[in-house]
């Protein structure tokens, strides 16, 4: 990033523009792009904007992972001086106008010749203002990396904080918690569709489990009928309608496909073992899933037909909830070490893996859009709450408090 | 070098239009209000060969719809009272006309206890053929959840194969999982796990 900034100050503007991208595509996970963000110009009072814009975006920035904020010395314009007095390699020069009734908010990165490298308008009415600070952030991170921000993506759980396991779903920050089922029963193993606009999840009502798709943007809940037993574990495949989940017939629980208009039952697997946690990889062609039939639960790879089955756990005797990083490079699960379950990430080719350790039992991994980070359940306060981490197991916070919380699912899409 | 390229002629493409924007105000969408100048006036006016990339695009936010489903009919509060199948569940339970079978660690396999708890329970469902029932599998929380599903189910299971093995239609017997979602003991010994792995039996109407 030095050389970046002493480009920007030295070469021509358009010199430093086309050195820009490349430059930090190329070094996206080592570098840090320093940034000044001073509070916006505006004619609405401060208490307005702080909570729903300033405070989300600032937080979106510094969780980045891109972006490091700057403190900003005193009395100076958000320009060219306070990039330079800051240090920074940009200022983040916001303006909110009300207008009729929206609120516009501008924003500019300006580096430190006064250069404006990005310059975008948001228009919404204030209670889209978060969303705004959102689409922001998500925006600022791509410039810098190509790839989205995950500030407006979000998490469906299960949560029995109403009396019932219900699905709930929050903002990426734990924000916004909100119960998207009432059926007063047990509803449980929530999973996106690939679109983000659909869901699907196990229904135990009248001595059955069932799976059900909502949608956000209405229509009711549609049963899918498989006439196998069971029914848990479902996920949308990625390229396709089907939904893959663990059906039994007779006792014998494996991995079966079916459309989500209810056609089209495939089963995968034919062991008399215990098959279950399917999970497809990001293109859709491999199907992960856990297996006893070497003894103990493991974690094994098929091709999405059913063939060419290959084991990917050999270490410790109880591993589940195996799940794709985006990239499809790794695969994140569930691995007991000394009595204790921990998240565990196995490189799919190399078949190396590293333990993320931490207090309590962790389970239930489930990767951010962006690969960046893992929400899990943790029993480590005595109660199931959902927590967050980086890949690396720094930075974990919880992010659930009221009653029990499990089964995170993050969505595939920050939209 | 090619992306370097196209990024040099994109930046300057941009640079024209938000040139010829400023100098054509007429030219700007109706719908826009008199928007508050962003990009700097001296980069845009006079400085031609800068690119300085002022790309001011404005985007309508909204809030997406949501799974919130909008509670549109008034809430009742429901209470369930007791239903004779229910009474005749907490009868045959404390009689021991029916009794549930429990598991090893990790096994869907019958013990010798488990066989006679089954048989007892044969004995009353073939005394009292109005009746079905349904057999819950059930776990300790050692496990993972979603393979203790799958257990759940193999548990259920073999106690149905067993009461059918004695003579009872298996159309009359369901199954269920509930695998460690509704554990019968909530303690974290090895007493309370030995009484949640479990297949529970429940009487249900015909």
């Amino acid at each position: 990033m030095k050389r970046l900034a002493l480009l920007a100050l030295f070469a021509t503007s358009l010199h430093a523009q086309t050195q820009i991208r490349p430059e930090i595509t190329k070094q996206q996970a080592a570098t840090i792009v320093r940034i000044a963000v001073p509070r916006p110009e505006t004619t609405l009072p401060l208490d307005a904007i702080e909570a729903p814009f300033f405070g989300p975006l600032t937080r979106d920035l510094a969780a980045s992972g891109v972006f490091a904020i700057a403190p900003i010395p005193p009395n100076i314009p958000p320009n060219a001086d306070l990039a330079k007095a800051a240090g920074a390699d940009f200022v983040l020069a916001l303006r909110i106008t009300p207008d009729a009734q929206d609120d516009i908010v501008e924003a500019r990165l300006v580096d430190p010749t006064g250069a404006t490298q990005f310059g975008r308008r948001y228009r919404g009415t204030p209670a889209a203002l978060s969303r705004m600070a959102h689409m922001l952030a998500n925006d600022l991170v791509r410039e810098m990396t190509g790839k989205t921000g995950i500030f407006l993506s979000q998490i469906a759980f299960a949560s029995n904080r109403s009396g019932y396991y219900e699905i709930w779903l929050m903002d990426w920050d734990g924000s916004n918690q909100r119960q998207i089922t009432n059926h007063r029963a047990l509803a449980i193993l929530p999973s996106w569709s690939p679109d983000n606009d659909r869901m699907v999840y196990t229904l135990f009502s009248g001595g059955r489990s069932e799976m059900y798709i909502i949608n956000r943007r209405g229509g009711g809940r549609i049963h899918v009928q498989t006439g196998v037993g069971l029914n848990v574990s479902a996920t949308f495949s990625p390229m396709s309608n089907d939904i893959a989940f663990v059906g039994s017939i007779a006792g014998n629980p494996d991995i079966y496909v079916v459309r989500d208009d209810s056609t089209n039952l495939r089963r995968l697997t034919t062991s008399y073992s215990i098959e279950s946690t399917p999970e497809w990889s990001p293109n859709g062609r491999q199907i992960s899933f856990t297996s006893g039939r070497s003894g103990t639960p493991q974690i094994y790879l098929m091709d999405a037909e059913g063939t060419n089955v290959q084991r990917l756990s050999f270490e410790g005797e109880w591993n589940d909830d195996a799940t794709w990083s985006p990239s499809g490079e790794e695969v994140a699960y569930t691995s007991r070490v000394n009595g204790r379950f921990q998240i565990r990430i196995a490189n799919v080719i190399t078949r190396q893996s590293r333990i993320i350790a931490g207090e309590g039992s962790n389970e239930q991994p489930a990767w951010s859009p962006d690969g960046r980070w893992i929400a899990f359940q943790s029993n480590r306060s005595g109660r199931w709450q959902i927590y967050r981490m980086r890949t690396d197991g720094t930075d974990p916070s919880q992010l659930t408090f009221a009653g029990e919380n499990k089964e995170p699912d993050w969505s595939k899409k920050s939209e | 070098m090619i992306e370097t390229m196209n990024k040099v002629v994109k930046g300057f493409c941009v640079g024209l239009i938000v040139i010829a924007a400023a100098l054509v105000p007429a030219c700007r969408s109706k719908k826009a209000p008199p928007a508050p100048k962003v990009a700097p006036t001296e980069t845009t006016a006079s400085v031609p060969n800068v690119p300085t990339v002022a790309t001011t695009t404005e985007t309508r936010v909204t809030n997406p719809p949501d799974f919130v489903q909008t509670q549109t009919t008034p809430q009742v509060t429901v209470e369930q009272l007791p239903t004779d199948v229910e009474e005749l569940n907490r009868v045959a339970e404390q009689r021991g006309y029916l009794q549930d079978a429990f598991y090893a660690y990790d096994e869907s396999t019958l013990t010798p206890d488990a066989q006679a708890a089954l048989t007892a329970s044969a004995t009353w469902l073939k005394q009292n053929s109005q009746y079905n029932m349904l057999i819950e599998g059930h776990c300790d929380e050692r496990g993972t959840e979603q393979y203790n599903l799958a257990l759940g189910d193999r548990r259920a299971n073999s106690a149905k194969e067993y009461i059918v093995a004695l003579g009872i239609d298996a159309n009359r017997i369901r199954t269920v999982s509930y695998g460690e979602e509704r554990p019968f003991d909530p303690g974290h010994d090895e007493a309370a796990w030995a009484k949640n792995r479990r297949a529970h039996l429940v009487i249900v109407g015909k």
